[in-house]
């Protein structure tokens, strides 16, 4: 027993000791930075300030809420969007459903910066959409579409649309057959079917794709990068901003900390919400 | 069919076939313009060239940093192998106090934004001293990549019928035998899809790799995201011709291991 004990302990250790060293260790440091001077001419006491920086200064107040407001419309869009590819994912043939998962997700395993880059020759003053419109009519001076929150917003839902269709066609597809009927039988139409069984069933599919196309877009780089220019700064390059060429590290930190508690916290959230209405609509065992 | 459940259909089927195209124009429109005769990057494309793959495949620079990557993604998946396979096996197969503790801890950096794991890397690596780019790249991305690996090896090690294991040791083989020639050749499979999908998150990563780069270890996503300002000729667009190509190899690759709808964090 005692070897048996050796072994684990043995086996499990490296990757432990990795983790510590490496994830932990670093994260400590970091959070030890964010309330903490770096350097000298920044101050070297315990402090809040950093925090206080991103709230009450206009300018990086300001990217904060620009980057809350993003995350949430891409979530939203993702939402309206999604639902109906996951429910023909989980509702058709074998056939379709492969085929429109294969369209669904394989654009994930191309390169967030190629894929980011495509939006740029769509979006862009000489790209497709203008070339479109002009050719139609619609318009006779090419619009400018890019750097702004529009352009990250069509690009995120872009990027994240698949985290969000494959848990909700997992739901959609686990909701039993039958129950369609049993609600046809008691009268309800398609429209009632959906929204007061089908939507409540998917609740828990839907608030996981939410929490995580919510969190990759709050603490996406590539894409303000990219597509949001000068004009619109997102956290990811306010951040790399600070760290890389101001080399402010704590208050690089305290943004860092700030996504991870925005995240942790519309997580926590959505999941609270979702449990409180099953909960309520639960059927008391017996 | 009642009327209402036609315009039903009509609607979903309508989101569905706008969602497609919406999903396929920023990856089909990067392959019709690297074919362009045309000096600039304007749609519609002019005439028909491949100078422009020609520029891509003669460009020093590219070819570096796909070399760069292939090397690092290719580390990655060795180091995640190496520490996550022991660490799935004795997770799923033993029960000891502090495992809950054991398993969070490994699959932690999932929960953390890649951009938070790499902040924090770079302000750590550079406090403990650590200069070597390429070192504190292949750190991260083993950190990254250890939780894929972690999944899908448990996933098969769950699947394992254990039986298998105990009828070999009956017969007198040691814990050691066991896992090396009953356990391991029978979780190949999930090691295989595994390591083809650190492979892939390695490769691709850019959120963590930013901060750890330099000029002389830049890997490809980075470089690729340079190019932008600097190429404004179709270059570019046949470099995302080829790192579509290179996708689409990896999607068969995953599709065969494991099929792509698991694939999926």
């Amino acid at each position: 027993m005692a070897s048996q004990r050796r072994l684990i302990a043995l086996w499990v250790a490296p990757a432990v000791a990795c983790l510590l060293a490496c994830f932990m260790a670093p994260v400590l440091l970091m959070l030890v930075n964010s309330v903490h001077g770096t350097s000298p001419d920044a101050g070297q006491d315990w402090t809040l300030r950093f925090y206080a920086k991103l709230f009450s200064h206009d300018i990086y107040g300001r990217v904060f809420w620009t980057t809350v407001r993003i995350a949430v419309l891409t979530t939203l869009v993702a939402m309206l969007l999604g639902y109906p590819i996951a429910w023909a994912i989980a509702r058709s043939g074998p056939l379709t459903a492969r085929v429109l998962t294969i369209i669904v997700v394989a654009p994930l395993f191309v390169n967030i910066v190629i894929r980011t880059f495509g939006w740029r020759i769509v979006l862009g003053r000489n790209g497709v959409i203008n070339w479109a419109l002009i050719n139609v009519g619609i318009i006779t001076e090419p619009l400018d579409m890019l750097y702004d929150q529009g352009a990250i917003i069509v690009g995120s839902v872009h990027i994240f649309l698949p985290l969000m269709v494959l848990p909700l066609a997992a739901a959609i597809g686990g909701i039993n057959p039958a129950l369609e009927e049993a609600a046809r039988t008691l009268g309800a139409n398609r429209f009632e079917y959906f929204r007061r069984v089908v939507l409540p069933l998917t609740l828990p599919g839907l608030a996981a794709g939410a929490t995580l196309v919510f969190s990759l877009t709050a603490g996406s780089f590539v894409l303000p990068a990219i597509l949001g220019g000068e004009r619109t700064k997102m956290m990811g390059t306010l951040v790399e901003e600070q760290m890389l060429v101001v080399s402010d590290w704590s208050f690089g930190s305290a943004i860092a900390v700030v996504l991870v508690a925005l995240n942790l916290g519309v997580a926590a959230t959505l999941n609270g919400a979702v449990e409180r209405r099953v909960r309520r609509y639960a059927v008391p065992a017996t | 069919m009642s009327r209402g459940g036609d315009w039903g259909r009509v609607l979903v089927w309508g989101i569905v076939g706008l969602g497609c195209a919406y999903v396929i124009l920023p990856i089909a429109v990067p392959i019709a313009v690297s074919f362009s005769a045309g000096e600039f990057l304007t749609f519609p494309p002019r005439g028909f060239s491949l100078k422009w793959y020609e520029r891509a495949l003669g460009n020093a620079e590219f070819l570096g940093a796909l070399w760069l990557s292939i090397e690092l993604a290719t580390v990655a998946a060795a180091g995640a192998l190496m520490l996550g396979v022991p660490a799935a096996w004795v997770l799923v197969r033993h029960r000891f106090p502090g495992r809950a503790v054991v398993q969070g801890l490994l699959l932690s950096p999932l929960i953390f934004p890649m951009l938070v794991t790499g902040i924090a890397l770079l302000q750590f690596f550079t406090i403990v001293g650590f200069r070597n780019a390429f070192v504190n790249l292949a750190i991260a991305h083993i950190l990254i990549t250890l939780p894929y690996v972690m999944r899908t090896v448990s996933a098969s090690l769950i699947l394992l019928d254990t039986r298998i294991e105990e009828a070999a040791r009956v017969l007198g083989a040691s814990d050691r035998e066991v896992f090396r020639r009953i356990t391991l050749p029978l979780i190949a499979r999930g090691m295989a899809a595994g390591s083809i999908f650190a492979f892939v998150t390695s490769f691709d990563n850019f959120p963590v790799t930013m901060w750890l780069k330099n000029a002389e270890y830049t890997p490809l996503p980075l470089l690729v995201f340079s190019f932008i300002d600097r190429f404004l000729d179709p270059t570019i667009a046949a470099i995302s011709g080829l790192m579509i190509l290179l996708s689409i190899a990896f999607i068969f690759a995953i599709e065969r291991f494991m099929g792509l709808n698991r694939a999926v964090p």
